[in-house]
């Protein structure tokens, strides 16, 4: 009798380390009677329990962990990517895959120097490859271990489309763009709660004749300054940034500062932005631009800079183009000269078989024919195991 | 023997057949008929269907009855139409939701068309799959997830059983109830969904959520075009005393 409830026991762990399926493993849990605490997918192949980027190593290459909800919310109030929000709306959580590219700059950020001056990234790839989803993979890893996180998430939006453009009050021949710098302001505020109250300013910062932001302020006083007087919010985004690289170095400092862009090549690029006498603004007399600029040059320490480039949205860029001597230009490659490139690639066999893992678990292939061998490779075929080419397909199937 | 060119300007291979039969090779000269066809095709009849699914070509010699084998030695022999572009030998294409496809579809723009049908059909997927994973653990089994089935089911619930027809009977027009073929029935179903979209809505929603709007509550029996298909029946539940008006 005993002989056969083991044995009973033992056809049921086989039964369900063959199947993916997660109703398996839940019988497997009844019969079993495991305390409630325990995940309740012991099994997956495409999962791994490791929430912290920290703790992630090669193998778990292709397994994609839960972004905890309490971290999207602090994180990632603007970083993640829009068809990326709408998928975790709908599977009612935020899983990221573990890929290379993103393993990589992690594994050199915790090895880093952080006396020497600050170390530059470039996640560079084909269009769709996943290069924002590993920028947003070390922005979470740089956030756990407690660093400031200055995310810059779309260059581009900062160079075309703008609604009110006010000449600079601080240079005459710059332009300010209070919309996007306050929109920017309060989500800053977001992410770095903590640090608004223990940085100080160094320098006495003057808005109006009545508005002046004294030396020794707490930090989160000069970005509510920014974000109630829309007006000089641009010229606060520029005092911020000061701020942060002079203080994040020094050893009284104690914070790390993680600078993340994304669309790197909007900095070197051209804008679409007219004055009113119809003639183009260049990139130099954008005072958001210009501060960013600045940002980028690795003439501070005490952190990192990691940047993506983008073609989608970028400006006067061929479609086919996407390798950073290209994307970036001439200029551009100088100035960011030297940095670590870091190639973000198509899915590889493992990947792309964990990802429709995921799709089968989370019921989004729904089609009868996306679950057979003949489905898959054509999937395989007509994505090209690009992600979000399969991400697409897979959206309607 | 002259070497016959077929009418593309490729040669046949098997061309001393054709010697024998000169009336059918003056057939496959441009053909056109007494009665012009404007919106058929205008292929010569001589012309055979393509073959798409993969699944005919794997088949081997074998498993093949008589007749196969000589339908395959005529393919082998007669010319074939070119296939439209609006088909596929993929394992997910779906005549009716092609069908669908062409309908939406304006100016001939196919892109477009078919864009907005994939949109609907995530759209009404984003919100069932949504449901599913914000309901309870028993009550998830209850939702349906796959679009396509959802397709389906709200086009078979919007089809007419029964349609009208103006009949003209001494001097005066009756609508008089006449059964109606099953590609009518299809027809009318996709034609109300489609014009019901597109003129019951606010004009700033897109057409994708007006169409998973619609056909979500199509799926459940509730809607407009459900309505619509229950006044066609009640207008000719009404007129049966004309029924015999009808001579077909």
């Amino acid at each position: 009798m005993a002989l056969q409830r083991v044995s009973f026991r033992l056809r049921q762990t086989v039964a369900c380390a063959r199947s993916i399926h997660t109703s398996g493993c839940r019988h497997l849990q009844e019969a079993l009677a495991v305390e409630p605490e325990r995940n309740p997918e012991p099994f997956s192949i495409f999962r791994t329990q490791e929430s912290d980027p920290a703790c992630q190593l090669e193998n778990h290459v292709g397994q994609y962990y839960t972004l905890p909800p309490a971290h999207i919310q602090t994180v990632f109030p603007h970083g993640l990517p829009a068809r990326f929000q709408l998928q975790m709306k709908t599977f009612n959580e935020g899983c990221v895959m573990v890929r290379p590219p993103a393993l990589e700059v992690i594994s050199y950020l915790k090895r880093a120097d952080y006396s020497k001056p600050a170390l530059r990234f470039l996640f560079y790839g084909v269009k769709g490859s996943g290069k924002t989803m590993s920028l947003c993979h070390t922005v979470h890893y740089c956030s756990t271990q407690g660093w400031l996180v200055v995310h810059i998430p779309d260059a581009h939006l900062w160079v075309k489309n703008c609604k009110e453009l006010l000449p600079s009050s601080y240079n005459g021949s710059r332009f300010d763009q209070p919309l996007q710098a306050t929109n920017w302001l309060r989500n800053f505020r977001v992410t770095n709660e903590q640090f608004l109250s223990k940085i100080q300013t160094r320098h006495r910062y003057v808005w109006t004749k009545r508005e002046f932001t004294e030396e020794g302020r707490p930090l989160g006083e000069l970005v509510d300054q920014g974000i109630t007087r829309v007006k000089s919010s641009s010229d606060v985004v520029g005092a911020v940034i000061k701020e942060l690289r002079l203080q994040s170095g020094q050893p009284e400092g104690c914070f790390r500062m993680a600078v993340a862009v994304d669309g790197l090549n909007a900095l070197w690029g051209r804008s679409t932005i007219k004055k009113e006498d119809k003639s183009p603004v260049s990139i130099e007399e954008l005072t958001l631009m210009h501060n960013l600029r600045k940002l980028v040059k690795n003439d501070w320490c005490g952190g990192a800079i990691i940047t993506a480039l983008s073609q989608t949205g970028s400006l006067y860029t061929p479609k086919t183009a996407y390798l950073p001597h290209v994307l970036l230009g001439e200029e551009g490659f100088d100035r960011m000269d030297p940095f670590v490139p870091v190639t973000v690639s198509n899915y590889s066999e493992k990947e792309f078989e964990s990802c429709y893992l995921y799709y089968q678990d989370r019921q989004w292939l729904q089609h009868p024919q996306s679950r057979t061998e003949e489905g898959k490779k054509e999937l395989v075929f007509m994505s090209n195991r690009n992600p979000s080419a399969l991400e697409r397909l897979c959206a309607f199937l | 023997m002259a070497s016959y060119r077929g009418p593309k300007g490729g040669s046949l291979k098997y061309c001393h057949i054709f010697k024998m039969a000169a009336s059918i090779t003056g057939l496959l000269k441009p053909w056109t008929p007494r009665v012009i066809l404007v919106r058929w095709s205008r292929y010569n009849p001589y012309y055979l269907e393509p073959e798409i699914q993969r699944e005919a070509y794997s088949v081997p010699d074998t498993e093949l009855t008589t007749e196969e084998k000589q339908q395959r030695e005529l393919k082998e022999l007669r010319p074939i139409k070119a296939a439209t572009s609006g088909i596929t030998s993929s394992v997910f294409s779906d005549p009716v939701l092609s069908k669908f496809i062409n309908m939406i579809m304006k100016g001939g723009d196919k892109v477009l068309a078919k864009n907005i049908m994939t949109d609907t059909l995530e759209h009404v997927k984003r919100k069932q799959v949504e449901k599913y994973h914000k309901a309870p653990q028993g009550k998830g089994e209850d939702i349906e997830c796959n679009p396509y089935t959802i397709f389906h089911q709200a086009l078979d619930n919007c089809k007419p059983v029964i349609g009208l027809a103006s009949i003209q009977k001494g001097g005066k027009f009756y609508q008089v109830p006449i059964p109606l073929t099953d590609n009518r029935r299809r027809f009318l179903a996709m034609k109300w969904i489609i014009t019901e979209c597109r003129e019951n809505r606010h004009r700033r929603t897109h057409l994708y959520e007006k169409l998973s709007q619609e056909l979500l509550a199509a799926f459940v029996k509730e809607g407009n075009v459900i309505k619509k298909k229950h006044e066609l029946h009640k207008m000719a539940e009404s007129n049966r005393a004309y029924a015999h008006y009808r001579w077909w």
